[in-house]
């Protein structure tokens, strides 16, 4: 075990599987490349990996899809590490949000450009000049025009409806994909159902809001449930342990996502990961910038985090 | 040997891209390198090398060439809705699957690493794929595959990042 363990920390991962949107490499526009950065994750408050296309035009996510215990045959070659990564368009108002809710606080108009700023992030100025960024800023801001300058302030009220569409558009696309979205699902692995009619309206709303969850803070998570008016349940993680059969475990996934250790370490094989040697392995796992595959088949009661 | 093809046309990087604000700031580098970027080089389209990719139900602990035609794909039998192989005299059983429409697969392989963490890294896309095939141990393929199931979050992520309406 040690000896496998050691070998693991070595080898050098320097090859990904990808999925991607194709205008991730349509880059005939740009003289630029596209680039995979780090900028804070509005969920967990730490560091992310996302891409931005050339000329930073599009905003994207990254999320690994893992399961134990699988490899690749490229071409040619093995590639040990089993993990298929998807990189899919992302709304950059979820990033900005953050920021724009905490200069709200001091009640002000001011330029977005100066509200969006992290000295620990300082490529996050860089979401502004997304394709949709500032034009969709009025819908979780006011906006004021003096001259040629515009100035905005954070909308609680407007967050919430917006928000509220987002949640809408999630069902429409979680019944059209026939996703299970009921109790069960949540202590087994993910299931298509071929009958639909038996979960109910709340079922598909709190699991569209758990996966909205995952780009918003926990007190707008929370705020957004009462918008929709959902009662709280307990976590689920409170009421039943974390479930065996779950082969697809992320939790050590969730530890790890502190991704501020983004260098040549990253991306670096994570330990086999049984549940039992889960707690021990915590603190070795990889520190890379994805979010597990599966995070969306559970919708997420963060009761874990502070 | 096919396969995962490097190109020789990497672009010289060190300063032509994005990540411009890490650049000029080279003394506050070393604080900073939490900031990094990963650029990803694309090479142009005529250029991309296509290269068969297999998502096999075990972990091999090795990362390097592999004779995949001679001793994987020759053996391979391909009945009308499912493949099957003999690896390691393991029966698996496999089928394609394409990429979500919209969506291509890419191989990215970092060649250059530099030599500090000050120096931005770069990944290349050294081949493409519009489908994979994946391999079952033993179990035939079918639709509750986590590989088929993780085809749809592409979708799914569309909703939840796609404009909504005023």
């Amino acid at each position: 075990m040690a000896a496998k363990k050691k070998r693991a920390t070595n080898v050098q991962n320097d090859s990904w599987v990808v999925v991607a949107a194709d205008s991730v490499i349509d880059t005939h526009s740009s003289d630029s490349d596209p680039a995979f950065v780090r900028l804070r994750n509005p969920s967990t408050d730490a560091a992310s990996l996302y891409m931005l296309s050339a000329g930073d035009k599009q905003l994207f996510e990254v999320k690994a899809f893992e399961e134990d215990f699988h490899s690749w045959f490229v071409g040619q070659t093995v590639q040990r590490d089993g993990r298929l990564l998807f990189v899919t368009p992302m709304d950059p108002l979820y990033l900005i949000l953050p920021y724009l809710s905490k200069a709200g606080k001091e009640g002000k108009f001011q330029p977005v450009n100066q509200i969006v700023m992290d000295e620990d992030f300082p490529a996050c100025s860089r979401l502004l000049s997304c394709t949709r960024s500032l034009a969709s800023l009025l819908h979780i801001a006011e906006e004021k025009e003096m001259g040629s300058l515009k100035f905005h302030r954070y909308s609680h009220e407007k967050t919430m409806i917006w928000l509220q569409k987002k949640v809408e558009r999630t069902v429409v696309a979680l019944k059209k994909k026939n996703i299970s979205v009921g109790e069960g699902v949540k202590s087994t692995t993910y299931i298509r159902v071929k009958s639909e009619s038996d979960h109910h309206e709340e079922d598909y709303l709190r699991y569209a809001h758990g996966l909205i969850s995952e780009y918003i803070s926990e007190d707008l998570s929370k705020a957004l449930l009462s918008h929709l008016q959902l009662p709280e349940l307990t976590s689920p993680k409170e009421t039943e342990p974390p479930s065996k059969k779950r082969k697809l475990s992320d939790k050590p996934v969730e530890a790890g996502e502190d991704y501020t250790k983004l260098n040549s370490t990253d991306f670096a094989r994570k330990p086999p990961k049984k549940m039992t040697a889960a707690q021990k392995t915590l603190s070795k796992v990889d520190k890379t910038g994805m979010k597990t595959m599966m995070s969306f088949f559970s919708p997420k009661v963060k009761a874990e985090k502070k | 040997m096919g396969g995962v093809v490097s190109l020789s046309n990497t672009r010289k990087t060190a300063g032509t891209t994005s990540g411009v604000e890490e650049e000029n700031t080279s003394c506050c580098k070393k604080m900073s390198c939490n900031a990094s970027v990963i650029r990803v080089h694309v090479p142009p389209e005529g250029q991309l090398q296509r290269a068969p990719v297999h998502l096999l139900p075990c972990e091999i602990e090795h990362s390097g060439s592999a004779q995949v035609s001679q001793y994987f794909t020759a053996t391979t039998k391909d009945r009308k809705c499912e493949k099957t192989v003999s690896f390691r005299g393991r029966e698996l059983k496999g089928q394609e699957i394409s990429c979500p429409q919209g969506y291509t697969g890419l191989v990215l392989k970092e060649t250059n690493k530099p030599g500090s963490d000050q120096e931005d890294r770069t990944v290349k896309v050294s081949s493409v794929f519009d489908k994979l095939t994946y391999w079952n141990l033993e179990t035939p393929p079918n639709s509750d595959d986590m590989i088929v199931m993780a085809m749809d979050w592409p979708e799914l992520a569309d909703a939840i990042h796609g404009p909504v309406q005023d």
